[in-house]
């Protein structure tokens, strides 16, 4: 797997001199840079508050910075449809969900989008076009193929479904049931792989004999294709690339995307019981948020007062979202049977 | 198609004679079910080579064989014999399951047989779990044979199933038959593209594909692949094209989804008659040798028939046996 990833570093060097940035603008740019930026410190945030025993769990997303905010740079706002999994925390912020919304949802309040019933880190936004997250690997990926299938019947054009999931979920019956359907269908449909070589504490070489995923989009008839997910503006490109192919009428794609996962699984994991902290040391060279920087700054596009500014207001936003969901009340326990049948609602009576 | 000499003329005599009474038992299924004798067969016809030639590689007493509902000349290849299958068939008290399994779904321990499902692909991920065993207790020399149509690879399980083969490197053939019918879905609407052993690279398992219509092509695809998993070389998927002749099972009327002229075209390829004319061509089974061999098929198959009819159906007191290995206690509301 490391000479895959040595591959797909290979095709792009964040630190060369001319940028490619597939039309990209500047403001553009340090959008994703931003939205990088808010995803670290929403998921540190999300681990210290845990550790203070403010919030049960949360989910470490550190290393998938890039892939997720270019990933949502391609998705068309108020068009397209996103059903994610649950390491989706940038993709999430970068189609427009707020920090407070985020904090709703770790905190388990009653303002959260669920009633604060979902699990942490599990969004939902009917206005975003966000589905709502399933912690069951794959389970997600039926509706989406269903959702790519109601677009295609009722002949909405211009519009595409992105799914994601990480590599553990490429063993899962579903991965490949939806994959086939949308695939004989040509579903306005793209299957977005975060591949950070872990599933929980599996490593890829015992969760799959071929390492590169993408290469299974040969055996389903569909494109396939496989980039440097640590390179936001590849990543942007890559999947660019896909939706517009899917939302035109071409049909699906599988998109994969090499990353890493810097912590734990999640707060409720300790990755030191089945990985040493040197691998993971070793890997942070590439780590992207510093390296999209150093880009950045390398072409002017931000400045290293910019970035500093940047990083305050990020900071600022976080705090103030932290404290004004911990300041909302938890659900009232008579809501219990709120949410469950639309309009009237009758209690379970033995 | 071209002999080899990988198999002796008696072999490829063995494999025709198979092909022959996997095709009279078919049509024997048909007929008692028509006459209102079973309530149910399934069809095979189109898969006699693919079958036969299959089960030629199979090493009795040492592999495991782990079959879909539509193979019937595999189950014979291997030494399941035309009583058995009536039995079946007939749902008869002295059927290997004592005539609660669906008709065609044999088993058999004493020929590693393993028991078949009717849900599709349910069996594979219990062929990988034996295979799985084999490697686990370190038996060496020994492989499981798994098989399927093509509405089975559509199935969750089907991919669940070579994947933990692959990263396990387990001793295990998958050999899909490709018929191009998932009952009444026709292969276009069942896959994006039409190759599934072209999914074998996805997977890292090598993956091949044979004219399903010829038994020695498919002989050597199957026996290749089962000498790599015997000797510890990991699994392989095996495609072999052939086709539906009949409808799905006695309960389907194919004429409701594909036309007679459809299949009437592809009859040209019918691999009974074809395998019949190569080994006249080569002076290894004459016409009068042909011959003698169906009347002695329809012999054996007219006596199985009468002999399974004449025994007796399961006691309904028997209902509680067979389900727990010790005493048992039927459940008292």
């Amino acid at each position: 797997m490391t000479s895959g990833m040595e591959r797909a570093m290979a095709t792009t060097d964040l630190k060369t001199g001319s940028l490619e940035r597939h039309g990209l603008s500047d403001e553009q740019l340090r959008d994703m840079f931003r939205n990088m930026l808010l995803q670290r410190q929403l998921d540190n945030r999300g681990f210290q508050l845990n550790r203070q025993g403010k919030v049960p769990f949360a989910l470490g997303s550190e290393g998938h910075e890039a892939l997720q905010a270019g990933a949502a740079m391609a998705f068309h706002r108020g068009r397209d449809i996103l059903a994610p999994y649950y390491r989706d925390l940038g993709l999430c912020l970068g189609i427009g969900l707020s920090p407070f919304e985020i904090m709703l949802s770790i905190f388990a309040r009653a303002d959260d989008h669920n009633g604060g019933r979902q699990f942490p880190n599990h969004y939902s936004s009917k206005a975003a076009g966000l589905m709502s997250f399933s912690s069951i690997l794959a389970a997600h990926l039926p509706h989406a193929v269903g959702a790519a299938y109601a677009i295609k019947y009722r002949g909405e054009t211009g519009r595409a479904v992105l799914a994601t999931c990480g590599d553990g979920t490429t063993s899962e019956g579903e991965w490949h049931e939806s994959m086939n359907f949308a695939a004989v269908h040509k579903l306005p449909f793209v299957m977005l792989v975060e591949n950070n070589e872990w599933a929980i504490s599996t490593p890829l070489d015992k969760q799959m004999a071929e390492p590169e995923i993408w290469k299974r989009a040969a055996g389903y008839g569909m494109p396939g294709r496989r980039f440097n997910g640590f390179d936001p503006i590849e990543t942007y490109a890559a999947v660019k690339e896909a939706m517009d192919r899917a939302r035109s009428g071409d049909g699906p794609t599988l998109v994969e995307g090499t990353c890493y996962r810097y912590l734990a699984h999640s707060t409720d994991d300790n990755d030191l019981t089945y990985r040493t902290r040197e691998v993971v040391q070793e890997r942070r060279k590439d780590d992207p948020v510093p390296a999209f920087e150093a880009l950045l700054l390398e072409h002017g596009i931000v400045t290293a007062d910019g970035v500093a500014a940047m990083r305050q207001d990020v900071l600022r936003e976080t705090n103030e979202a932290t404290d004004a969901a911990e300041a909302l009340p938890y659900p009232e326990p008579t809501d219990l049977y709120k949410h469950v049948y639309e309009g009237a609602w009758e209690p379970w009576q033995p | 198609m071209e002999t080899k000499p990988r198999l002796r003329d008696e072999q490829l005599i063995a494999i025709f004679r198979t092909m022959l009474m996997q095709r009279t038992l078919e049509n024997r299924g048909f007929q008692l079910n028509r006459q209102g004798k079973i309530p149910f067969a399934s069809a095979s016809e189109g898969h006699e080579a693919v079958q036969a030639g299959a089960a030629m590689a199979f090493e009795r007493g040492k592999d495991i064989l782990v079959p879909y509902y539509r193979d019937l000349g595999l189950a014979l290849g291997i030494g399941v014999t035309p009583y058995e299958v009536l039995l079946s068939l007939f749902a008869r008290a002295a059927d290997h399951s004592a005539g609660r399994q669906f008709p065609h779904h044999y088993a058999s321990r004493r020929l590693g047989l393993h028991t078949i499902s009717s849900i599709i692909a349910a069996q594979l991920p219990h062929a990988v779990g034996a295979a799985f065993a084999l490697q686990y207790r370190g038996e060496a020399g020994r492989a499981v044979l798994t098989t399927f149509g093509d509405g089975a690879t559509s199935e969750g399980e089907w991919h669940e199933s070579i994947n933990f083969a692959a990263v396990h490197k387990l001793p295990i053939v998958f050999l899909c038959e490709n018929n191009e019918w998932a009952i009444s879905t026709p292969l276009t609407r069942q896959m994006g593209q039409p190759d599934v052993y072209k999914r074998a690279e996805g997977y890292g398992i090598p993956g091949s594909v044979v004219d399903g219509m010829d038994p020695i092509a498919c002989y050597e695809a199957v026996d290749d692949a089962l000498q790599r998993a015997r000797s510890g070389g990991g699994p392989s998927l095996v495609e072999a094209k052939c086709y539906r002749f009949l409808s799905h099972t006695t309960d389907d009327d194919d004429r409701t989804y594909r036309s007679p002229d459809e299949v009437k075209a592809r009859r040209k390829d019918d691999p009974v008659p074809c395998f019949e004319r190569l080994l006249a061509e080569h002076g290894i089974l004459n016409g009068e040798q042909a011959e003698a061999l169906k009347r002695s098929v329809l012999e054996e198959t007219n006596d199985a028939t009468d002999r399974a009819e004449a025994m007796a159906y399961p006691d309904a007191a028997d209902l509680y046996e067979k389900v727990y290995a010790e005493g048992w206690e039927p459940w008292i509301v």
